[in-house]
């Protein structure tokens, strides 16, 4: 099919201050075609390197609260490197948090999540925020949440990875709940 | 036997910010010929539910659970061809935005034959002829001549018709009919209306029809369910839910529709905005916009009970309140006022005021 560029119907005059210069063969690639980045580096990176790449950290605003107020928290994940850095998750829930070892504060299993991979891809020197918040409540069924009691609590956030703690892709922090 | 029984279905997409539940533990179902509504606010499931039940949602998105049976079959179970077979001539869909929906670079009237080929095996004429008398049904003035005119040539309620006519080319058993009329003027509403109505009188179709307005509800509609951050909140017959909601957030949305002679300064609004399905409030998802809520709402998720018996999910008129299961020390003090006018015929032009 003949296309647009190919055809004669464009004035070009490389004088002429506002024509298109004339075309040139030997004109080089003006973009380079497009890579897979993901698949290239999910290929070339060794894992070591991709778990030194990703650094999670969670924190607090404070690191005490008054008895039944909210808690918000702040997940940060941090690609230091100058590539993409993609990780195989266990399911296509890409990260998780918890309170003291229990995730999202849920005591039961509400829901299965679909048993296949899933992917976190974070792009070149790319940081990634969440904002979460724990109303100081534990989910103990499908429709039943109990309040937690005073003391010391540990927030963590880590991906949904195999071995997430050992592999740094993990961090926590504590609060206290105060009755006052 | 119902046409439709949606059972326990739950939809969920995965995105990185985290799993956002669009619905929840979704059940109900449709008799042949009925009209049912769907109401909620922007982003309550309304829409997520109808392209369940074309088994049309797309990654990162997942039905999780439940069952949709059509006439007895689970369509959840169906093979990819199986349920290509159904939709478009067994459960047909009007969508949204009507210019969005129609392929720009094909004429009307081809686009309406195509699914005539497609489903009943009509010849190229036989299909032609079909779908001009199909755009002469929905009233698109010398539909001869514009069958062969594309998208671009139809005005907005041209072009609503004429995905209405597409939906009906195969006589569908059930009409899913999304937000028809929220591009389009009030005048035209009425007419698109009108004749989804008539349509679905004269080929015995059940319709769904999703709208955030409940004027339009209250217009067509058989039974109605209420939806909320994903989850139904309640379900009743169309005239019990307008005389007599029993759930806050029905009675906040009864309250918003302002009306003709109405001397208030402001309208009345439902305070706050609809939670984050990422991250849904424990307890009922409504509680911290209910003026009625008391720290038990934020404990205990209600279920849909009967409003007159407690018991659950069976009945006519269920709500989705603690206060149907004895959860509540206080009542819902509200009152719905009905004006007894000139506009006894319609009830969403009636005066549901409550004092909330």
């Amino acid at each position: 099919m003949r296309r647009i560029y190919e055809s004669e119907a464009l004035h070009r005059d490389d004088e002429e201050q506002f024509t298109p210069n004339q075309r040139r063969s030997e004109t080089p690639f003006q973009a380079m075609p497009s890579v897979n980045t993901t698949a290239l580096s999910r290929r070339l990176l060794p894992n070591w390197l991709r778990n030194r790449a990703v650094s999670v950290s969670v924190s607090t605003p404070r690191e005490e609260f008054p008895l039944g107020t909210t808690i918000p928290f702040r997940v940060t994940m941090a690609n230091a490197l100058p590539v993409p850095v993609t990780f195989r998750t266990r399911s296509p829930i890409l990260w998780t948090w918890d309170i003291d070892g229990e995730t999202k504060a849920t005591r039961t299993q509400i829901r299965e999540p679909p048993d296949e991979p899933g992917e976190f891809r974070f792009e070149r020197g790319e940081r990634k925020r969440f904002k979460r918040r724990w109303k100081q409540l534990f989910r103990v069924s499908a429709s039943e949440w109990t309040p937690a009691e005073p003391g010391e609590y540990t927030i963590g956030a880590g991906l949904n990875v195999d071995n997430a703690v050992q592999r740094g892709l993990y961090d926590q922090t504590t609060v206290r709940v105060s009755d006052a | 036997m119902a046409l439709l029984e949606v059972e326990d279905l739950t939809v969920e997409f995965y995105t990185q910010e985290g799993v956002v539940t669009a619905v929840d533990g979704l059940s109900y179902s449709i008799e042949r010929g009925e009209m049912f509504g769907v109401v909620g606010e922007s982003g309550a499931g309304k829409s997520v539910t109808a392209l369940s039940l074309m088994r049309l949602i797309e990654r990162p998105g997942r039905i999780t659970s439940g069952e949709i049976r059509f006439k007895d079959q689970n369509i959840l179970e169906m093979t990819e061809s199986g349920v290509r077979s159904i939709r478009g001539s067994e459960i047909a869909m009007v969508f949204q935005d009507a210019q969005t929906a129609l392929n720009p670079v094909y004429t009307v009237g081809e686009q309406i034959s195509e699914a005539i080929r497609h489903h009943l095996d009509y010849d190229d004429h036989a299909a032609k002829e079909r779908a001009i008398q199909l755009l002469d049904t929905v009233n698109i003035p010398d539909a001869e001549s514009r069958y062969s005119d594309y998208p671009h040539e139809f005005s907005g309620g041209m072009q609503q018709r004429a995905v209405i006519a597409m939906a009906l080319s195969c006589d569908p058993e059930l009409l899913i009919c999304d937000e028809p009329t929220t591009a389009l003027d009030v005048t035209i509403e009425a007419q698109i209306l009108a004749e989804i109505e008539e349509l679905a009188e004269e080929f015995d179709t059940a319709v769904q029809l999703i709208t955030h307005d409940l004027g339009v509800i209250a217009e067509i509609c058989d039974r109605v369910m209420v939806m909320y951050a994903g989850k139904p909140v309640e379900k009743a017959p169309v005239e019990e839910l307008y005389y007599d909601p029993k759930h806050p957030y029905t009675v906040g949305l009864m309250s918003s529709i302002p009306r003709v002679g109405d001397n208030r300064d402001r309208l009345q609004t439902i305070p706050g905005t609809m939670p984050d399905l990422v991250e849904l409030p424990p307890g009922c998802s409504f509680h911290p916009r209910c003026p009625f809520a008391e720290e038990s709402c934020s404990r205990t998720e209600p279920s849909l009970t009967n409003v007159e018996t407690g018991q659950a999910d069976h009945g006519d008129h269920l709500a989705a309140c603690l206060e149907y299961t004895g959860g509540l020390t206080g009542e819902l003090d509200y009152e719905v006022v009905v004006e007894q006018t000139d506009a006894v015929e319609k009830p969403n032009q009636l005066g549901d005021d409550q004092n909330v």
